[in-house]
């Protein structure tokens, strides 16, 4: 079966002949997995700052193949302080693993700090035609096999709270109702325009994104949300569809969105992602809205991943293409970037056990 | 309750931080000790702020504004409860670990511990274990809470416990730990003192850790 028609499959709620996977890595542990795989060295690209290579991607048997225009892209870029287009400052911090030293960046300098800033404030330009090259590319050289997904994620929270600071941003929502307005317009204006030329350009489905959950509880409540996002959301997704009625639609949200679930579902969305077992029962997902709604990732990156043995990735695996992924609806994958402390032999019992398990098997 | 410290507890509540200092500056003209003012109208506040987002009715902005307000308050008290030889309910040295960059978590444990009455030496992100034996020798610090994001990062909790134990400070200090991915299984296996899922509960268990 192609990888494109396994998805489709899934999306319709309906067994492939296995579930599809999508799986992406951290740039230290893709180094180290290019070298087991004795790859040749294929150009990074960027589902969301991590160290995936379509290469690498393909030989794995993976099923999407994303690109990615905005923010998120900003992610990685060095182990130097750097600044990007946004004028968002950016540091990084090593850490250490029993696999091998890797950096995380993160946001040091939010250019909106101040209230004023806004006023001067001219962002990137979303329509520049060098954003899509390798999206243009990709759907020439690999459509015909592979579902393609053009990424949007950090669509307005996240890139709103890099532009005026995390704590601000929240606070903003409290006290300063008008400003946070203004501040999540910017990136969901350029992420909007961004995710409407993949649309038009052919991709399958469009990822957007914005983290709204912590471990045990929304970060927001769900009446903030429902004042500041979900407007939005519904409005983006509304105006995709528009333009292709048969493009999905996926969200991430790290953590638990419970209850906002209800609402996605209404203003259209097509998938839920990353599903953190640790935060959201997959189970009862399944059992609430899984007629619904489709689920995308779920395999535990906390603990059963890094810390649990293979044969403990493997049972989680199979329990979930019995829960998460009876009947279709489901792509399965880890709930974020594969890390530098996973064992190999994890890593490759999750994608043996996805690509090797038939649904006619189980 | 007085109907200035009511004041004073409902702008901590509902994140005024002006009408916070405004209502302090009149308590204080009023005479009501500084002890009171810092007990009953922004300790209990805070404490009620805790309450409310344990059972879901609060969330991380309104938890940020009404730490926020308390803090503006505990800026304009601070001379106010030194004069009066008000004693902290104990010194906590808190930070990211080290490889960890992320701070809301260990933000929010700091300002909920200030607004519980504890003193806070706020070591940041990315902190090593000397740091935080640093703080513990030459800070009086008594506990050490230590945040982490991240499986690739929380093992530096253990490193962290190590060097205190090397240090020979580790029969002084409690160890408090927390962040996404740390559960009380973890906190058991490399010998931590205590552990919380969310900002408003490690009130309670520091305060625990102080009075064992």
């Amino acid at each position: 079966m192609k990888p494109r028609d396994r998805v489709l499959m899934a999306l319709s709620h309906e067994e492939p002949d296995r579930c599809p996977m999508q799986v992406s890595f951290t740039p230290e542990f893709a180094i180290r997995l290019g070298q087991e795989m004795k790859l040749g060295g294929d150009k990074l690209h960027n589902p969301h700052g991590g160290g995936n290579t379509y290469e690498m991607e393909r030989a794995l048997g993976q099923d999407l193949l994303l690109t990615s225009v905005g923010w998120a892209n900003s992610y990685y870029q060095g182990a130097e302080d750097y600044v990007d287009e946004w004028g968002i400052g950016w540091k990084s911090a090593e850490y250490t693993t029993p696999f091998g030293v890797g950096r995380y960046t993160e946001i040091n300098h939010h250019p909106l700090a101040d209230d004023r800033a806004i006023e001067n404030y001219q962002p990137p330009d979303p329509a520049c035609p060098e954003l899509y090259h390798e999206a243009e590319w990709m759907l020439r050289t690999f459509k015909s096999e592979y579902w393609i997904v053009g990424v949007t994620v950090t669509t307005m929270f996240e890139c709103a709270w890099g532009l005026r600071g995390y704590e601000r941003m929240l606070t903003d929502f409290a006290l300063k109702p008008e400003l946070a307005e203004r501040l999540l317009d910017l990136p969901y204006h350029y992420h909007l325009t961004a995710a409407k030329k993949l649309t038009q350009m052919g991709v399958d489905m469009i990822w957007i994104g914005d983290d709204v959950g912590a471990q045990n509880a929304m970060i927001i409540s769900p009446k903030m949300w429902r004042k500041f996002l979900k407007p939005r959301m519904a409005n983006f997704i509304s105006e995709l569809k528009h333009i292709n009625p048969q493009v999905k639609v996926a969200y991430h949200s790290d953590g638990v969105v419970y209850p906002i679930i209800p609402d996605l579902i209404e203003i259209g969305l097509d998938v839920l992602n990353p599903i953190q077992p640790a935060s959201m029962d997959p189970v009862r997902l399944k059992k609430d809205f899984g007629d619904k709604l489709c689920f995308w990732g779920s395999i535990d990156e906390q603990h059963t991943l890094p810390f649990g043995s293979a044969t403990d990735v493997q049972t989680e695996v199979q329990t979930r293409l019995k829960t998460l992924g009876k009947n279709g609806g489901l792509i399965m994958g880890p709930t974020h970037h594969v890390q530098l402390d996973t064992p190999m032999e994890n890593f490759w019992a999750m994608v043996n056990t996805i690509t090797q398990t038939p649904y006619a098997k189980l | 309750m007085d109907p200035i410290i009511q004041e004073i507890y409902t702008g901590v509540m509902e994140g005024q931080g002006d009408t916070v200092k405004e209502k302090i500056q009149a308590a204080l003209a009023a005479g009501i000790p500084a002890a009171v003012i810092l007990n009953d109208g922004m300790i209990a506040a805070m404490s009620e702020v805790g309450h409310l987002f344990e059972e879901g009715e609060y969330f991380v902005p309104e938890m940020l504004i009404s730490a926020r307000a308390m803090q503006a308050g505990l800026t304009l008290l601070k001379p106010y409860l030194k004069a009066a030889d008000v004693q902290s309910a104990g010194k906590v040295a808190i930070g990211t670990v080290k490889g960890d960059l992320h701070d809301i978590g260990k933000n929010l444990v700091a300002m909920m511990l200030e607004g519980a009455g504890f003193e806070i030496i706020d070591l940041g992100t990315d902190v090593a274990p000397e740091k935080f034996i640093e703080a513990v020798r030459d800070r009086g610090a008594q506990i050490v809470a230590m945040s982490a994001l991240l499986t690739t990062t929380m093992p530096s909790m253990k490193t962290t416990i190590e060097a205190l134990n090397a240090a020979g400070l580790r029969g002084q200090v409690k160890i408090l730990i927390g962040g996404a991915p740390v559960t009380q299984d973890y906190a058991n296996q490399i010998g931590a003192d205590g552990f919380s899922p969310d900002a408003s509960r490690a009130v309670a268990t520091a305060k625990e850790l102080i009075s064992a």
